[in-house]
């Protein structure tokens, strides 16, 4: 009953593929090591699929499955906006919109002690970033990074944080800048926090930059860079 | 004359099919699936912390509430609850996220015959929408036994009601694969099996595998058009590894 058997390896990359497919065969693959990413699961000598989505390979060794949804599934080494849920003797509760609380140890700052423990309030958003994520245990974040230092982490004040899907938040902090943010950022003057879980934070001097900022990054959701060039010109042409 | 049927459609054919992801802006996942003037809205979230009290801490848990289009909940909803979920826990992979609990709220629109495997359809698409972690995709069929023995696909309410027999069937979705011909002989009958059997009425035993031979017929169709419609909009740039 499969529509496309074919022993080509690389017939499956880079298209879209549905819970259930085999998309690595690995008897034919004897002595490599190979990375499974998000979306991937072994079942004996087959590699197949968990999530909807495009499979994606990167050289020499890594398959994963892209896919863009409306929750996060935390991962080791991202940084997320969070907000505080509750505080405990020796955690913080946040909320980082993932299928299991995490945890923010109340030592986890630079230069935290016993003695200078932060007050957060419940529905203070955070910058952090994940430590620790297992499955089965509560994800772990912290407000530093991984050599101890602050580097931006910690409570975000002022501005508008609003939700979007985690495939939005890839392409807003891909490595040569979308063009969207590049077109805003050319007339326009803010500050923006993205946390790979789905959720972006604005800030500007006046509200009314905050709303255009917002409503285009909300817009550009499925245009392509193009689209979404042409988009930002239209928008800062009509305000302006 | 049994070759057509009222509405025009030949014995084996469906009812012209729609589907629609991401319609609900505040659900985790939902999908809009219909049948000919059969349509279900199924709405997802989750995975969500903790289980029930007598569910398996060390197993995702499904839940389902199945909304009917008028009236109060009563035993009949509570069976097509039951059924849609031993079906989903089928499909799902409850270990990835251990201790959470996903919702499953399945929403009757209108009902025109074929409603549990309508409904089946649109909570499958539903969870990819939300991204939960599944093992396959599920493809539902209903087929009847008429008085004159002939086995009909996807009858409609008043089809259904003439019927002496019908069965609800779910298979598993046809997949893409890399594998050979040959190493998948020992996986042919896994992929032609059935995941849920749900039947009405008296039929007799070669009546029921007639149906299952029809429905089986309908994989390909019904995986081919999930395939098209729940295709996701990923940006087609490269990304940052994942």
């Amino acid at each position: 009953m499969e529509s496309k058997p074919s022993n080509s390896l690389s017939s499956l990359i880079d298209q879209q593929v549905f819970p259930g497919d085999v998309v690595l065969d690995l008897s034919k693959m004897a002595n490599q090591t190979i990375k499974l990413g998000s979306g991937l699961r072994q079942e004996g000598d087959a590699i197949s699929v968990m999530k909807a989505g495009k499979l994606r390979f990167a050289k020499p060794n890594k398959y994963w499955v892209e896919s863009s949804h409306k929750r996060y599934v935390p991962c080791a080494g991202d940084t997320v906006l969070g907000i505080v849920v509750d505080s405990k003797a020796d955690n913080f509760l946040v909320d980082i919109k993932s299928p299991t609380i995490a945890f923010l140890p109340v030592l986890a700052f630079e230069g935290g002690t016993r003695r200078n423990i932060p007050k957060f309030e419940v529905g203070t958003l955070l910058y952090a970033r994940v430590v620790k994520a297992n499955t089965g245990m509560n994800p772990e974040l912290a407000c530093m990074d991984a050599s101890g230092k602050a580097a931006e982490f910690g409570p975000l004040k002022d501005g508008y944080m609003f939700e979007s899907s985690t495939g939005l938040s890839r392409m807003l902090l891909n490595s040569p800048t979308c063009p969207l943010l590049e077109t805003l950022g050319k007339k326009l003057a803010f500050e923006i926090a993205v946390g790979l879980n789905g959720r972006v934070w604005v800030n500007a001097t006046s509200p009314s930059i905050i709303i255009l900022v917002a409503n285009s990054i909300m817009k550009s959701e499925s245009l392509s860079p193009v689209q979404q060039k042409i988009m930002v010109d239209n928008l800062l042409q009509r305000v302006q | 004359m049994d070759e057509k049927r009222e509405d025009g459609r030949a014995v084996t054919q469906l009812r012209p099919l729609s589907c629609t992801r991401n319609v609900l802006n505040r659900a985790h996942g939902s999908a809009s699936f219909s049948q000919g003037e059969t349509r279900i809205l199924a709405a997802v979230y989750g995975p969500k912390a903790g289980t029930k009290k007598n569910e398996n801490p060390e197993k995702a848990c499904i839940e389902v509430i199945w909304k009917p289009k008028s009236g109060q909940i009563g035993k009949a909803e509570k069976e097509y609850e039951m059924i849609v979920k031993r079906t989903l826990q089928n499909i799902c992979l409850l270990n990835v996220h251990p201790n959470t609990t996903t919702s499953i709220i399945i929403q009757v629109v209108n009902d025109d015959g074929s409603l549990l495997p309508c409904a089946i359809n649109a909570a499958c698409s539903a969870l990819v929408d939300a991204g939960i972690p599944l093992k396959y995709l599920a493809v539902a069929i209903s087929c009847c036994i008429s008085e004159n023995e002939d086995c009909i696909l996807d009858p409609n309410k008043l089809e259904e009601q003439k019927m002496k027999a019908l069965v609800y069937l779910v298979f598993r979705n046809s997949i893409m694969s890399v594998l050979d011909e040959e190493s998948t002989q020992v996986g042919e009958s896994i992929e032609n099996g059935i995941v849920t059997s749900v039947t009405h009425g008296v039929m007799t035993v070669n009546n029921y595998f007639q149906c299952m031979e029809q429905g089986r017929a309908a994989i390909k169709p019904l995986s081919d058009f999930l395939r098209k419609k729940l295709q996701s909009k990923v940006q087609s740039d490269v990304s940052v590894a994942g």
